[in-house]
């Protein structure tokens, strides 16, 4: 897995208050439209064959009337130790020196053997070319790939705007700072639930949060290392 | 048997001709037809030319992913006196005055299933050379692919600029 290198490189990570976030689903939407996230119909949904790079996860507590839901958005954990990397035997799938966990479509031959051993469940595989009825093709983002039968894909956190923001950063002479890269998600979330930035940067807002008495990972005792930190409900 | 083996021959011979051409076509740079017969080496090399910069037609190729291809009102812009005589010329005012732009063939591009994601801007603030990954394009009376734009190309020069080559830099 990963070998961890002092880089001078950001290192995103993603913080979400679930006091905030009342599962609207509006992520959901904003991922599939800025990623080209395709939709693929009642029939396959009900093979479990639904591609979906964010999902809200939601949990009652307490018998009727007096009922409480709870939501988690669910997307790539960007873990430092992911345990989808070591077994993919092409290399498909591997961590960059900016702590995201990246798949790479054309090396992609299909195994599936990542999404077999995510303990998030956040891998979707495309079993199929998929249609756009016209003219939704032509809402398609150019910045990002549409993949094809036959590859694994997942959140990326929005890497095309990861790259347009640094990109910005280096045009201004700076580093990136809070605000230079906001992923769909994070943009549209009404209740402004989720935050995103560099975590090595103490001055950003996510590094400030994860060290919040709230902030826990899913599945810590897993050893993963995620990088997506969930701020617990307060009582 | 004499004439079986006369047979296997001329086979032989047409599939072995069929591969040569078809390794000539394939090893010949692509240079499309355009609508107009746009000439580089006029407009750049030739010693009484205008002896145009690059980013004097591709303006945004240090500002924007693209070079683009510029509005013909730009080509107007000199070609309302200039050489009207041409017929090539007589073609662009027709253009113009139709209000309607040519339908430039593209000459370098990379192939969809590749999800390249290429932005001039950065190579052009780096200082490359446009002719680097164009080839000599300054001397050329028709605009052809001279270069071929393969990933271990662009992985070489990242490497030997100490650039980074994670996969995100170009596919996404």
């Amino acid at each position: 897995m990963s070998e961890t290198t002092p880089t001078n490189k950001p290192q995103w990570a993603m913080v979400i208050d679930l006091d905030r976030c009342t599962g609207c689903e509006a992520c959901v939407v904003a991922c599939n439209v800025e990623n080209n996230v395709a939709t693929v119909g009642a029939e396959e949904a009900a093979k479990g064959r639904t591609i979906n790079w964010i999902r809200i996860e939601r949990y009652f507590e307490g018998e009727y009337p007096d009922v409480r839901v709870k939501f988690r958005p669910v997307m790539c954990q960007h873990c430092e130790e992911a345990p989808c990397e070591p077994v993919c035997p092409v290399y498909a799938t591997y961590h960059t020196d900016e702590g995201l966990n990246a798949q790479v479509y054309n090396r992609c031959v299909g195994t599936r053997y990542c999404a077999n051993n995510c303990p998030y469940t956040v891998r979707s595989f495309n079993f199929f070319d998929h249609v756009w009825d016209a003219p939704l093709q032509k809402a398609w983002n150019p910045e990002v790939s549409v993949r094809s039968r036959g590859v694994m894909e997942k959140c990326t956190f929005c890497v095309q705007r990861i790259k347009a923001g640094e990109a910005k950063a280096k045009d201004e002479n700076r580093d990136v700072k809070d605000g230079d890269v906001t992923p769909a998600c994070v943009q549209t979330c009404p209740t402004k639930a989720m935050y995103f930035g560099n975590i090595a940067d103490p001055t950003s807002e996510v590094a400030k949060l994860s060290k919040s008495s709230r902030a826990t990972k899913l599945l810590e005792d897993l050893g993963t290392k995620p990088k997506v930190i969930y701020l617990n409900e307060g009582e | 048997m004499k004439r079986g083996l006369k047979i296997f021959l001329l086979v032989g011979v047409a599939i072995l001709i069929a591969v040569w051409l078809a390794w000539r076509a394939a090893s010949q740079p692509v240079a499309p037809d355009q609508p107009i017969a746009y000439n580089h080496w006029q407009h750049i090399s030739k010693p009484d030319g205008p002896q145009l910069d690059c980013d004097f037609c591709h303006e945004y190729a240090d500002k924007s992913a693209h070079a683009t291809i510029p509005n013909i009102t730009t080509c107007m812009g000199c070609h309302e006196a200039v050489k009207t005589d041409s017929p090539e010329v007589q073609k662009l005012a027709a253009y113009a005055q139709r209000q309607e732009q040519p339908k430039w063939v593209r000459v370098y591009f990379f192939d969809p299933e590749a999800d390249v994601f290429f932005s001039h801007k950065p190579h052009v603030k780096a200082n490359i050379a446009c002719t680097d990954c164009h080839g000599n394009v300054p001397q050329l009376q028709k605009m052809r692919r001279e270069v071929k734009h393969t990933m271990g190309w662009c992985i070489e020069c990242h490497r030997q600029r100490k650039v980074s080559i994670d996969c995100y830099v170009c596919h996404r």
